[in-house]
């Protein structure tokens, strides 16, 4: 007897985001990255359509940021002190989308307050050093946050940047920013499916088209969380594929970030042996937290390691094959 | 009628003509004849409340109506039309109607607001009843003790054949009471209680002279923020004064939880204990000192409050209604004596604790059910529909059926909305602001008073007040669906604008000492000499508060797989019951989306509850059936209620189709 493979046909589909803007869009992006357009849960090719593979960005900071781990300094040698060689070196590992951060006090280790002027001069390099879309995010303190975005999306007008990030208690400024200068936001709210649809309505309500939002619903690293992360996102992709517009959103989110600020990643001296190589086993944290969450519905995955992106621009090529072997 | 045209306005009542230029505005109009209309939206159309009628002196149309906003087509028809929002066209009259007066009357105050008898009063049915006795005096020829005596008077008074029975404190005073009357004295009878529901007969106070035209009695309601006590009359079964206060449990933590962690420390548990005592008995001597009574004539008390409050009222250990699995010391109290607790009334009245359901559902519920006339609502109906009934509190509690089943939850509201844990929260007493419009324009508040037109000053704001701000900084934009202060409503041209207003004393949105805030009244508008604000935080619990209630009732539907629309009727009960406004809490989230004309607003449910259980064993019977047969949820343990409430942390509600009335006035206003 033949068996026949239930499928499930939803109302709904999410939207369609494209990140930055050729010359001919008003901007200078030699390429640009849409993302979205799924009309069924992750890789489902029998059920409905995925019109647009999961892309990589890779994260890199205006200058070395003294939390990061040792490791990183290692893998992208000196690059990390300059970024423009830093956004050439992302390219190469396979970027599909730059992350630029912008770093606070705390994070330039000298204490130091980084200025608009700042912010727009390095966005401005970085722009010129590759032609991929580029996304912004601030060093994640509010008023620093608005005055530096502020700036940068003035500076990269009509550039479709990714500002980031918007939060319940600090959208609105950012928002009126990518409004009036033609960019992005990512709007991250802490793993909770209304908190997620809430900042989307409340962006939309400022009135930013809501092709020109990513919802970032955070994530916590394997081992720290990594399951509710992935059923917020799995329960708003349902909301989203269910015909919920407010959660029609493509989801951006950073496991790169996740993955390293654990114990297991940053410290290599002091630890059972049968941790087992630092190296591999902070990488290895890395891949497995991303590859999952692809499976929850991230349509952007934020990496720090040029090995992660290697190892996951394969892990997203394998998965979206059926979708061009013909399997219907 | 051309633009240019004059147009001959009278107003009645008085008569004043004015001459107006075509397209005026009736309220212009009536400005230029002297008469001032209140506007509480600021003329912007939206409250409805300076309607008036107009009549054309030649029978054609001579107004124009701009919007006919909260105007029904009955009102249109017979010529109503809002004087901010319609121009004149041509000859009319215009009538203007008593304008709308909220004279509240406080439950603080001195004068007792009528409250109606539940049901038709029959003394025989409660078991208090006061006997004239007179005596022979006892003589060498009949040595019969005082006691024996008094109980063959009252065989003779009464008929029944059997002992009574009398504490020893009673039978200490007795015979100094009884040679001092000389013999005539009046013999207070307590027949039987619900945990001694055979007798014996309990002489609970014997008087001097002839008492028999009033017999005391006290209903009480212990909230977790606020006291309610009702004095009551047995012999014409009407209460005659009533008092309320804030629990002083308050200054020991704002909430259940709290005070229960506070009870298990040193002493903790006399000391709450002792609070609370105090708070009941300074109601006790409100009412006492405005009937003057003596509190020692007051010989009974029924008292209804949640499990935690009666706990605590009895010095019960709470401590287990807070850990899993969450479980009272009883949900049915015995009966005890008023010295016995250090309450101020007879020492040897009865005190009934009404009994409760469940750690979170306590006499409060039990007692409202009965008072709310859920299961008559339900008769009423007759749709077969469930009804939910809501006792909105510190704890919100709510319950849901058709009285054939009850299902109930509970959830912590915090004690915003009894206008507690808010900056400038207060009750609902005199200078307590009660209803507040802002301009969406300019952002300025129009507020109303509790005592204004005795001139009493603003001096906070009581739970209506809040709910009513609330809702207008949501719809005009002050605050966003999340709560979040707009410090971007004032640019530098919106400020130049309203520099001109003779009332713009600056921004109202700003930092504040406690961060953001808008300020509702300015300092020299108020009875404190500050400005009043509500501050960020108090958006964010009143917000948390609405979010609790709104979460519990959709829980409560969902486990017995109904939706909010399937709700006949919602019954409202909370010590601000009366006064909340439904459309604001509509606007809110705060209530269901249901047509305005099925909420009934029924203030404290649990003290009427109290109340009828006072008047009559039945009643008292029924709320411990109803308490039997609720079926409880603990939220604690349900999934659904933390996705429910981030759901309802959202202005109206994450989901705007359960709101469809505010989804299409957000689309007007926009």
């Amino acid at each position: 007897m033949p068996v026949t493979i239930p499928k499930n046909k939803y109302s709904g589909a999410v939207r369609e985001v494209t990140i930055g803007a050729t010359k001919a869009e008003g901007g200078t992006r030699t390429t640009t990255v849409t993302v979205g357009g799924e009309s069924t849960l992750p890789f489902l090719f029998h059920e409905g359509a995925m019109p647009h593979p999961p892309r990589i960005a890779v994260e890199i900071a205006d200058r070395w940021p003294a939390d990061w781990s040792p490791l990183l300094r290692e893998a992208w040698g000196d690059a990390v002190d300059d970024p423009v060689a830093w956004a050439k070196a992302a390219e190469a590992s396979g970027a599909d989308l730059i992350l630029l951060r912008l770093t606070g006090p705390v994070q330039r280790g000298d204490g130091s307050k980084p200025t608009a002027a700042e912010a727009r001069k390095v966005v401005r390099a970085v722009l010129g050093a590759t032609g991929l879309p580029l996304m912004v995010f601030g060093p994640g303190i509010a008023d620093l946050d608005n005055e530096l975005l502020v700036a940068v999306a003035e500076e990269a007008a009509g550039e479709r940047l990714v500002l980031g990030v918007c939060e319940d208690k600090n959208y609105r400024t950012i928002v009126a920013a990518a409004m009036a200068h033609g960019h992005l936001v990512d709007s991250r709210t802490p793993m909770d499916v209304n908190l997620a649809k809430q900042l989307i309505i409340l962006t939309r309500d400022v009135g930013l088209p809501m092709d020109r939002i990513l919802m970032d619903p955070s994530t916590g690293a394997l081992g720290y969380g990594i399951e509710y992360g992935y059923s917020v996102m799995e329960r708003l992709r349902l909301a989203a594929l269910n015909g919920d517009s407010m959660t029609q959103q493509p989801m951006l989110v950073t496991p790169g970030e996740e993955g390293w600020k654990l114990k297991e990643s940053k410290v290599g001296e002091g630890v059972p042996a049968s941790w087992g190589n630092w190296n591999e086993r902070a990488v290895t944290w890395e891949v497995l937290t991303s590859s999952t969450l692809l499976q929850s519905g991230a349509d952007i995955v934020v990496l720090r390691h040029p090995d992660s992106i290697t190892e996951i621009k394969s892990v997203i090529q394998r998965l979206m094959a059926p979708a061009h072997n013909g399997h219907s | 009628m051309a633009d240019n045209d004059v147009c001959m306005v009278q107003f009645q009542p008085g008569g004043a003509i004015v001459d107006a230029p075509a397209g005026t505005l009736i309220i212009d109009a009536a400005r230029q004849a002297g008469i001032d209309l209140n506007i509480p939206c600021g003329g912007q159309g939206r409250c409805g409340r300076c309607a008036v009628v107009a009549r054309a002196a030649n029978g054609t149309d001579a107004i124009k109506r701009r919007s006919t906003l909260r105007l029904s087509a009955d009102d249109i028809a017979a010529g109503y039309a809002l004087a901010c929002q319609t121009t004149i066209t041509g000859d009319v009259e215009i009538t203007i109607p008593p304008q709308e007066s909220i004279a509240r009357i406080l439950t603080s105050d001195k004068t007792a607001r009528a409250i109606e008898l539940p049901f038709e009063f029959d003394r025989d049915r409660q078991p208090l009843r006061s006997y004239l006795l007179s005596m022979t005096p006892p003589s060498l020829d009949d040595q019969t003790d005082d006691w024996s005596r008094v109980q063959a008077a009252l065989r003779r008074a009464t008929g029944w054949e059997n002992g009574f029975a009398i504490d020893l404190p009673t039978l200490r005073r007795l015979g100094t009471v009884l040679r001092a009357a000389e013999w005539q004295v009046t013999a207070v009878v307590e027949w039987d209680t619900w945990d001694r529901p055979a007798g014996p007969p309990r002489v609970v106070d014997v008087q001097p002279g002839d008492q028999t035209s009033h017999l005391w009695a006290a209903a009480l309601d212990i909230g977790t923020t606020t006291v309610t006590l009702y004095l009551v009359d047995l012999v014409s079964g009407r209460v005659v004064a009533q008092a309320a206060d804030y629990n002083g449990q308050i200054r020991r933590g704002e909430d259940v939880i709290s005070r229960i962690i506070y009870a298990s420390k040193n002493n903790g548990l006399a000391e709450l204990q002792r609070l609370v005592l105090d708070t009941i008995n300074g109601l006790i001597a409100q009412v006492c000192e405005f009937r003057k009574i003596e509190p020692q004539q007051i010989v009974k008390m029924v008292v209804a409050g949640n499990p935690t409050m009666q706990h605590l009222f009895l010095a019960l250990p709470p401590a287990s209604i807070r850990l899993a699995p969450y479980v009272p010391a009883a949900n049915q109290y015995p009966t005890t004596r008023a010295g016995e607790l250090g309450i101020d009334l007879n020492p040897q009245a009865t005190v009934d604790c009404l009994p409760g359901v469940a750690s979170y559902v306590g006499a409060d519920i039990s007692s409202g059910v009965l008072g709310s006339g859920l299961c008559s609502v339900v008769e009423t109906n007759g749709d077969g529909l469930p009804v939910l009934f809501l006792d909105i509190g510190t704890n919100g509690e709510m319950v849901l059926g058709d009285c054939d089943w009850l299902v109930t939850c509970a959830c912590s509201a915090g004690p915003a909305f009894e206008g507690a844990g808010v900056y400038h929260g207060m009750r609902a007493t005199l200078g307590a602001i009660e209803e507040v419009w802002i301009n969406a324009q300019t952002f300025e508040p129009t507020i109303s008073t509790i005592g204004q037109e005795q001139g009493e000053r603003p001096r906070g704001l009581c739970g209506s007040g809040l709910i009513s701000l609330l809702a207008e900084m949501f719809i005009t934009g002050v605050i966003d669906k999340s709560g979040n202060l707009n410090f971007e409503l004032y640019d530098q041209a919106k400020l130049a604008t309203l520099a001109e207003l003779p009332t713009f004393r600056g921004p109202r949105v700003r930092q504040g000492e406690h961060g953001g805030e808008y300020v509702v009244v300015w300092a020299e508008d108020s009875a404190t000499g500050e400005d009043i604000v509500i501050t960020a935080v108090d958006i964010d619990n009143l917000l948390r508060a609405k979010a609790a209630i709104y979460a519990g009732c959709a829980v409560l539907a969902q486990s017995v797989g109904m939706s909010m629309d399937m709700i006949s009727t919602v019954l409202v009960g909370g010590s601000f019951g009366k006064h909340i406004n439904v459309e604001k809490s509509v606007q809110l989230g705060l209530l269901p989306d249901v047509p305005w004309e099925n909420f009934q607003f029924l203030g404290n449910t649990s003290v009427r509850g109290a109340y009828m259980a006072l008047l009559d064993r039945e009643a008292r019977q029924r709320i411990a059936e109803i308490a039997r047969s609720m079926t409880y949820l603990e939220l604690s343990a349900d999934n659904s209620f933390y996705d429910q409430f981030t759901s309802a942390l959202f202005l109206p509600h994450t989901d705007i189709t359960l709101f469809p009335s505010v989804a299409a006035l957000l689309e007007r206003e926009t």
